[in-house]
């Protein structure tokens, strides 16, 4: 199974520009040479205040409040590097109940 | 049976005005002309009238909250939007009894001091606009209202309600009237301080204020010998096809279930058993066949577990798959959606989401375990009574029909096939 970078597309997310992030993810990913990630939207993690989110599964790195700037860093982690923990600022409770979710195959 | 509503069975045709008139109609009109509107909120309040709808709020109560706010002006909302699946009997209302209904939108108007009321009819019910409209140029005619009309001044007009299932919820009801989208308001403030243009209003169903004129021509006690003593008179109940007689039938509150279903009905068709009943399809929980013989009100039913809602009763036979029924439910309420507050977007359509995968057979036994938290996680948010209304349904059919959960996860076919 592919790795997953679930990218939230409910309204606040969107709002907030997570359409063009899931496009420019798609471009920079491509640009590694990483071809084991598929970026997909994902209806929501429930975070609306504090997107965009974007998941890593099965990784399970939570990103919150992404922007483009924040691309490369995401990207990189994608490719072996490190976690980027500025992003990492969800409540481990919520993350709990998403990951969850993830692990039943709702994705 | 004698009812309030349909006092000599459900109507085939549609009464026109001298037949109403022949009845005692707009009796209560004129009656009520003499009297003051606190009197009129007093006798409405005494015989214990709930609102038809849905959530059964006292309609004295809606009315002297609207009555008694000091901004002007104040309007009546006569919600027929009837989106509910299943749901005919206001349409059956306005179709066969329109001046019955007329009559009550009069009466409401005058007494919550209003000068405009808006009929919002559901715009697939061509039949039921007609008749309404032609009624109401009738009673014009007759001096029942208008701007000479009676002895206070009212216009009414007829705004069509778009199909939706939340363009009925009573401040989607306002916005569309205002001319917006079908999107239901944050609460409080409510309607009657704040409603229709900002101003104070009554939003009432139609059954609601069918009832209004029979109370008031009769009496409060003669109201009051139907039904029960905490849930006075009567309500219309649907049955849809899967009994041997679908219809509306009017019940006295407190009638067991199982008249409606076997007397009124006709039990299933093809002598089926029944597995599962919903008192308030599609947003209540899901009843074991025990508990059949619950009086029909909303006190009994809550007790029992589920809810009264606005009467369509739906019928599970034996044999069906509750995955499959559930799935259907999940799925509608997904699609419904207003798609305004995110937290409901997020729980119908995960809800929906985990629901396919059961039915596939994925997820195994943990994805069962998530529906309680998604909906625990959800609690309390969003602006209407939307997001709450997939739990009872779902959370019901997973305690009550573990089998049919376990054969879908254990070999993704459905049990009934």
């Amino acid at each position: 199974m592919k790795r997953m970078c679930l990218v939230c597309q409910n309204i606040d997310c969107k709002s907030r520009g997570s359409e063009q992030l899931m496009g420019e993810l798609e471009k920079r990913i491509a640009a590694k040479g990483i071809d084991d990630v598929e970026v997909k939207p994902y209806m929501c993690f429930g975070a609306c205040q504090e997107g965009p989110n974007i998941v890593l599964y099965p990784e399970k790195s939570w990103y919150a409040k992404v922007n483009v700037d924040d691309l490369d860093d995401i990207t990189d982690h994608l490719a072996g590097g490190p976690h980027v923990q500025r992003l990492d600022t969800i409540d481990s409770s919520l993350k709990e109940l998403i990951y969850q979710l993830l692990d039943t195959g709702v994705f | 049976m004698e009812g309030v509503l349909f006092p000599r069975g459900v109507p085939e045709g549609r009464e026109g005005l001298e037949k109403y008139r022949s009845r005692g109609g707009y009796d209560a009109l004129s009656k009520v002309l003499a009297t003051s509107a606190e009197d009129v909120i007093k006798q409405i309040s005494d015989a214990g009238l709930r609102g038809r709808g849905g959530a059964g709020f006292p309609t004295g109560r809606k009315w002297a909250l609207t009555r008694e706010t000091p901004e002007q002006p104040h309007y009546l909302v006569m919600n027929g939007g009837e989106d509910e699946p299943g749901s005919k009997k206001d349409r059956v209302l306005m179709e066969n009894l329109p001046h019955l209904v007329i009559e009550g939108v009069i009466i409401s108007a005058y007494a919550i001091g209003a000068a405009k009321a808006y009929l919002y009819i559901n715009a697939h019910y061509e039949a039921a606009t007609k008749s309404i409209t032609d009624a109401l140029a009738e009673a014009k005619d007759a001096g029942y209202w208008g701007e000479n009309g009676s002895e206070f001044s009212l216009d009414i007009e007829i705004v069509p309600a778009p199909h939706n299932y939340v363009a009925g919820e009573d401040t989607a009801v306002i916005e569309v009237i205002e001319g917006k989208k079908a999107w239901p308001r944050q609460k409080p403030p409510f309607p009657v301080t704040v409603g229709l243009f900002g101003k104070p209003t009554s939003v009432n169903n139609v059954e609601t204020l069918a009832n209004v004129a029979p109370i008031l021509l009769h009496g409060v006690d003669w109201y009051r010998k139907f039904g029960t003593a905490d849930s006075p008179g009567t309500m219309i109940f649907a049955l849809d096809d899967d009994v041997n007689r679908p219809g509306v039938y009017e019940l006295p509150f407190g009638t067991p279930l199982r008249y409606l279903i076997e007397e009124c009905g006709g039990g299933l068709k093809n002598g089926k058993k029944i597995k599962a009943i919903m008192s308030a399809a599609p947003s209540c929980a899901f009843l074991p066949p025990e508990k059949i013989d619950t009086p029909l009100d909303h006190y009994s039913m809550r007790d029992a577990g589920s809810a009264l809602g606005c009467g369509v009763v739906r019928i599970v036979s034996e044999g069906t798959c509750i995955v499959e029924e559930v799935l259907r439910i999940a799925e509608f309420f997904a699609a419904e959606s207003c798609g305004q507050c995110p937290a409901c977007r997020m729980e119908t359509s995960t809800l929906s989401m985990m629901m396919k995968k059961v039915q596939q057979g994925q997820g195994g036994q943990p994805i069962l375990e998530q529906f309680g938290k998604i909906l625990a996680f959800n609690k309390g948010k969003g602006f209407c009574s939307l997001i709450v209304m997939p739990g009872p349904p779902i959370e019901s059919a997973i305690t009550l029909f573990p089998g049919d959960f376990e054969a879908h996860l254990a070999t993704g076919k459905c049990p009934a096939n």
